[in-house]
């Protein structure tokens, strides 16, 4: 989560007065990074992804399951570990099968219950390396499962389903409704007590006006009561003046109601950054790979359960949004505009709102036209000698206040460093993130694609991350065009949040994502040779394109089958069809494409309804489980039954009929 | 006379490659390229534009000559324009794969110059002076997963190779290797016994054996092993054993709506070129960005003799 450095953090009414100074020092860092970096060429591929785990204590005597926040002790023996390996000790766990492999770095996330886990080093496009991702993303787990207390264990869910109830689902335990969250379901002592994170939170609260406001329409099951009222919201608390939230009506009818950052930001998910080869390249993919991601977060889909209730969702991201959602009234358009710049119609945290490549196929009527742009940001920006698409997406990520401002970063601009910049750039958490070179680095352009939910097992989650790493190689090389227009991927992102989604619900998508064909053998003449004279200009002026057809003849609705396997008659060839024409046209040796095989046969039957996605196969838990009540109601025991299932499932990977084999194997033998 | 066929860049061609049901094994790739490449550039020449629908019909025959070239005794179809860069880079950043496909029936002594000719028309092309590895497709063998046996089953088309023949064509690919033309060289479809009976006959070992299976799981652990031991990468491929029959050639120059109208309609008819035609090579190349896995260049050539009684010149 960005920059950890340590410092005086601004509370807000004082962090809002320099706001203005971090985003024009932030513009310059960007100004002057840009124009070192701009021309930077050729480097690899090289990719990483994130892992992040729940850390979750069992307590099997009383059948009950904890989250554990236990995060600083883990990492800090983690660290010693690291710091033994450095100096040649041995390592942990270690049967020699990752020999040469750099040990993975672990780091602290916004939940005290959460960890991160990257690889020691970046992946390349060698297809032996991509062999290595599962077993590394193990090996991550194991080291992970060593530093933690002999009943705790990291599991790759979502969320934890009775985080914010009112039993005591943390361990430690400690009561809610403390200064800097003002929740009513959760402590302080959730967050991370880096001075960042309380920081973070208690600062969009303050900017807000009134506390974080999360309403998931409730999962209706036959004895679910109607309507809904959560049962879980105090509406006599008056502790702090965010109280009255719930009094003015903060909690929704047939609504699960949720007031804290935490039940956002501790979502674990599953994020892959690119490096480019240039920043042309990177422009190119964060715009190809925007449309994609409303597909692929309905096909990532695993968080069901919210605060001890089945909800009629099956996804994390809007959760996610509104957990950090700063806007105030103003801005959200509940209130005239007075004080406020201007109406923002997203999150901080949603689906991304530009294009930015210089590409002759972006049509401008795809941009978003509600773009909300800082045009003096802007202007800077091209007085600085910026293009006018990549000024609009950075004067529009700086349409933000910092909310994280440490004093002493105030006392000299450094020209050299990227801290304001970060500032703004890593409090903007769309689902596509362009990352310029950080500076003092020789580290690339780089892209983050950010909306798939973790999986349950590392065999998904490398799936998923080889999935997409294919997928970028497929875009550049058949030169592959996703463009729709932005408000459609705003659309879908909403979608993919129903319940069963992946099956159930369409999604717009292009139709035809190849070039138009621009051959290379124009004639000069009617017959002879054209060899000898034909050079540069007539063959370097591509004829003229027919005119384009209107931009709602270039998409339709379509399922995600139909996008990941190709349609029965549409245009649209499909994800999969595409990756394995790549793989055909590349040399593959037979173990790796064999792996590749596995993986892309996850993702296509996740997407044809073979295989359930982990959403489906919790819902489908709690609702055979013996004591369920079909009240849409997730109890401890159920919830421990469940995770126990799930550490099961991520060791034995549903073989032979173990539990979750309809996730991954979707036949009992 | 000669007939080079030609289908440019394919990644860069619109849609030809894609919608291929994943198990079959498949031709369908050359075929729909060439086509469309014959299509586009026929439409090039017709109204100065582009057309990204290679499916559609033409309505309008243009005489091949318009777009096709003669050279040397060769008919370009259609034209080629080498003097356009072939890569965008520079040659080291490049992993140049080159597959070639002997057909079946064509006589082992035509090898040596195909073989020339073929890499020739591909260095041309790229503009290269050397390729990363050459894979040699022998007709009528198959692999067989299952038990490991070859299949030497005749195609309908000609005799498989017999092991002689299969051995004086290395001799040529040596030639090759020894000038600095090809760095690698590659057999395909061999099983572990075939690799074991050829490889006392070679100077330079085949690096590369290339094995088309539909799922790649099944590889018999004797040929693993096998090429483990004499440090052989098995790759896996997607082409077709018999990549151009006769038949289809002739579909596809011929004078019906799906062909280009270079065959003439009838023996006495003057709108075209008259004869049998006999298909000789294939060669396919690719050209990958090594450290970016980029597929920046991949297309395909085929030779086929035209004129009377192509088959008695030998």
């Amino acid at each position: 989560m960005g920059l950890l450095a340590l410092g005086t953090a601004l509370e807000w009414p004082e962090a809002k007065k320099k706001a203005g100074q971090v985003r024009q020092w932030g513009i310059e860092q960007l100004l002057a990074n840009w124009r070192r970096a701009r021309g930077k060429e050729r480097d690899v591929l090289l990719w990483g992804d994130e892992v992040e785990y729940l850390v979750v204590a069992f307590d099997d005597t009383a059948k009950k399951s904890r989250l554990s926040l236990a995060q600083a002790d883990i990492l800090k023996s983690l660290a010693r570990d690291e710091a033994l390996w450095k100096s040649g000790g041995s390592r942990n766990g270690d049967n020699g099968e990752h020999d040469g492999e750099e040990p993975p770095h672990f780091h602290p996330e916004f939940g005290r219950f959460m960890l991160e886990a990257t690889p020691g080093s970046p992946w390349g496009i060698g297809f032996k390396d991509l062999l290595k991702v599962e077993s590394n993303m193990k090996w991550r787990r194991e080291i992970a499962k060593a530093h933690m207390a002999p009943n705790e264990s990291p599991l790759t869910l979502t969320t934890f389903p009775r985080l914010g109830t009112k039993d005591d689902y943390i361990q430690p335990y400690y009561p809610p409704s403390g200064p800097a969250l003002r929740s009513q379901f959760v402590p302080d002592e959730i967050a991370n007590p880096h001075i960042r994170f309380p920081t973070l939170a208690a600062n969009i609260r303050s900017r807000r006006g009134r506390k974080v406001e999360l309403n998931v329409p409730v999962f209706k099951d036959l004895n679910t009561p109607s309507p809904f009222k959560d049962p879980s919201v105090d509406y006599d608390l008056h502790i702090w003046p965010e109280d009255d939230d719930v009094r003015n009506g903060a909690a929704k009818d047939d609504h699960v109601y949720m007031d804290a950052m935490a039940f956002g930001m501790g979502s674990c998910c599953l994020q892959i950054t690119f490096q480019a080869k240039n920043m042309t390249e990177g422009r190119r993919l964060y715009d190809q790979l925007s449309p994609l991601g409303p597909v692929l977060l309905a096909l990532t889909a695993a968080t069901p359960i919210y605060k001890g209730f089945l909800v009629d969702t099956d996804v994390r991201w809007n959760q996610i949004s509104g957990a950090v959602d700063d806007r105030t009234p103003e801005e959200l358009g509940e209130a005239p505009l007075k004080n406020d710049r201007w109406r923002i119609p997203k999150s901080r945290y949603a689906s991304n709102s530009t294009y930015i490549s210089q590409d002759p196929r972006l049509r401008k009527e795809y941009l978003d036209p509600d773009l909300v742009v800082d045009e003096d940001i802007k202007k800077r920006l091209i007085e600085g000698g910026m293009d006018d698409l990549l000024a609009t997406h950075f004067a529009h990520l700086f349409i933000r206040d910092p909310l994280v401002i440490f004093s002493e970063d105030l006392e000299e601009l450094d020209l050299d460093k990227d801290n304001h910049f970060e500032n703004l750039q890593s409090t903007n958490w769309q689902h596509m993130r362009f990352k310029p070179p950080p500076s003092g680095s020789d580290i690339g352009w780089r892209v983050e694609f950010r909306p798939m939910e973790i999986q349950i097992t590392d065999f998904e989650n490398a799936a998923f991350s080889i999935f997409i790493v294919l997928i970028t190689r497929a875009i550049l090389s058949f030169d592959l065009n996703f463009y729709i227009p932005i408000p459609l991927t705003t659309e879908n992102m909403e979608t993919a949040h129903a319940r069963n989604a992946v099956l159930d619900k369409k999604f717009y998508f292009r139709k035809d994502p190849f070039p138009r064909r621009v051959p290379r053998t124009p004639q000069q003449s009617t017959n002879g040779s054209t060899f000898s004279s034909a050079t540069s200009s007539a063959v370097n002026t591509p004829p003229p394109s027919p005119p384009l057809g209107p931009v709602d003849t270039e998409y339709e609705l379509m399922s995600i089958s139909d996008i990941i396997n190709g349609g029965p008659d549409g245009l649209f060839p499909g994800l999969i069809p595409l990756v394995e024409s790549y793989l055909n046209s590349v040399n593959v040796d037979v173990e790796t494409r064999c792996f590749l095989a596995s993986y892309l046969d996850l993702i296509r039957k996740r997407a044809d309804g073979t295989l359930w996605t982990g959403a489906r196969w919790i819902r489908e838990f709690v609702a055979k489980h013996p004591s369920y009540k079909h009240d849409s109601v997730v109890s401890e025991e159920i919830t421990y039954d469940l995770v126990k299932a799930v550490e099961e499932l991520t060791a034995k990977e549903g073989r032979n009929g173990s539990v979750g084999w309809e996730l991954l194997r979707g036949k009992k033998n | 006379m000669k007939l080079i066929l030609s289908t440019s860049n394919i990644m860069k061609g619109g849609r030809p490659v894609i919608r291929l049901p994943l198990t079959q094994k498949s031709n369908v790739e050359l075929i729909i390229s060439l086509r469309s490449n014959f299509i586009a550039s026929q439409q090039i020449d017709s109204n100065g534009s582009t057309n990204g629908n290679a499916n559609g019909s033409h309505s309008i025959r243009q005489d091949y000559r318009s777009w096709t070239t003669e050279q040397d005794g060769a008919l370009y179809i259609p034209a080629i324009d080498f003097s356009h860069p072939g890569l965008s880079e520079e040659r080291d950043q490049y992993d140049i794969t080159v597959k070639l496909f002997y057909l079946p029936g064509i006589p082992m002594s035509r090898r040596c110059a195909h073989t020339r000719e073929a890499i020739d028309l591909v260095l041309k092309e790229l503009h290269v002076k050397s390729i990363d590895l050459l894979i040699v497709s022998f007709p009528g063998i198959l692999f067989d997963a299952d038990d490991d046996s070859e299949d030497e089953e005749a195609s309908l088309n000609g005799e498989p190779d017999d092991f002689d023949s299969m051995v004086q064509t290395w001799r040529v690919l040596e030639s090759l290797h020894e000038q600095g033309m090809i760095a690698q060289l590659g057999v395909a479809e061999f099983g572990s016994e075939r690799l074991a009976r050829f490889l006392p006959h070679t100077q330079v070992k085949p690096s590369v054996d290339q094995i088309n299976l539909k799922d790649c799981c099944v590889v018999p652990k004797s040929l693993i092993l096998y090429a483990k031991q004499e440090k052989i990468q098995l790759l896996t491929h997607n082409d077709c054993n018999d990549i151009l029959p006769v038949g289809t050639t002739r579909e596809l120059l011929g004078p019906t709506e799906q062909g280009a109208g270079i065959l003439a309609s009838a023996p006495q008819a003057e709108d075209g070129i008259q004869g049998d035609v006999e298909p000789q090579w294939v060669v396919k190349y690719t050209a990958v960005v090594k450290d970016r896995g980029v597929v920046e260049n991949k297309g395909y050539f085929a030779l086929a003799d035209v004129g009377p009684c192509v088959k008695d010149r030998a």
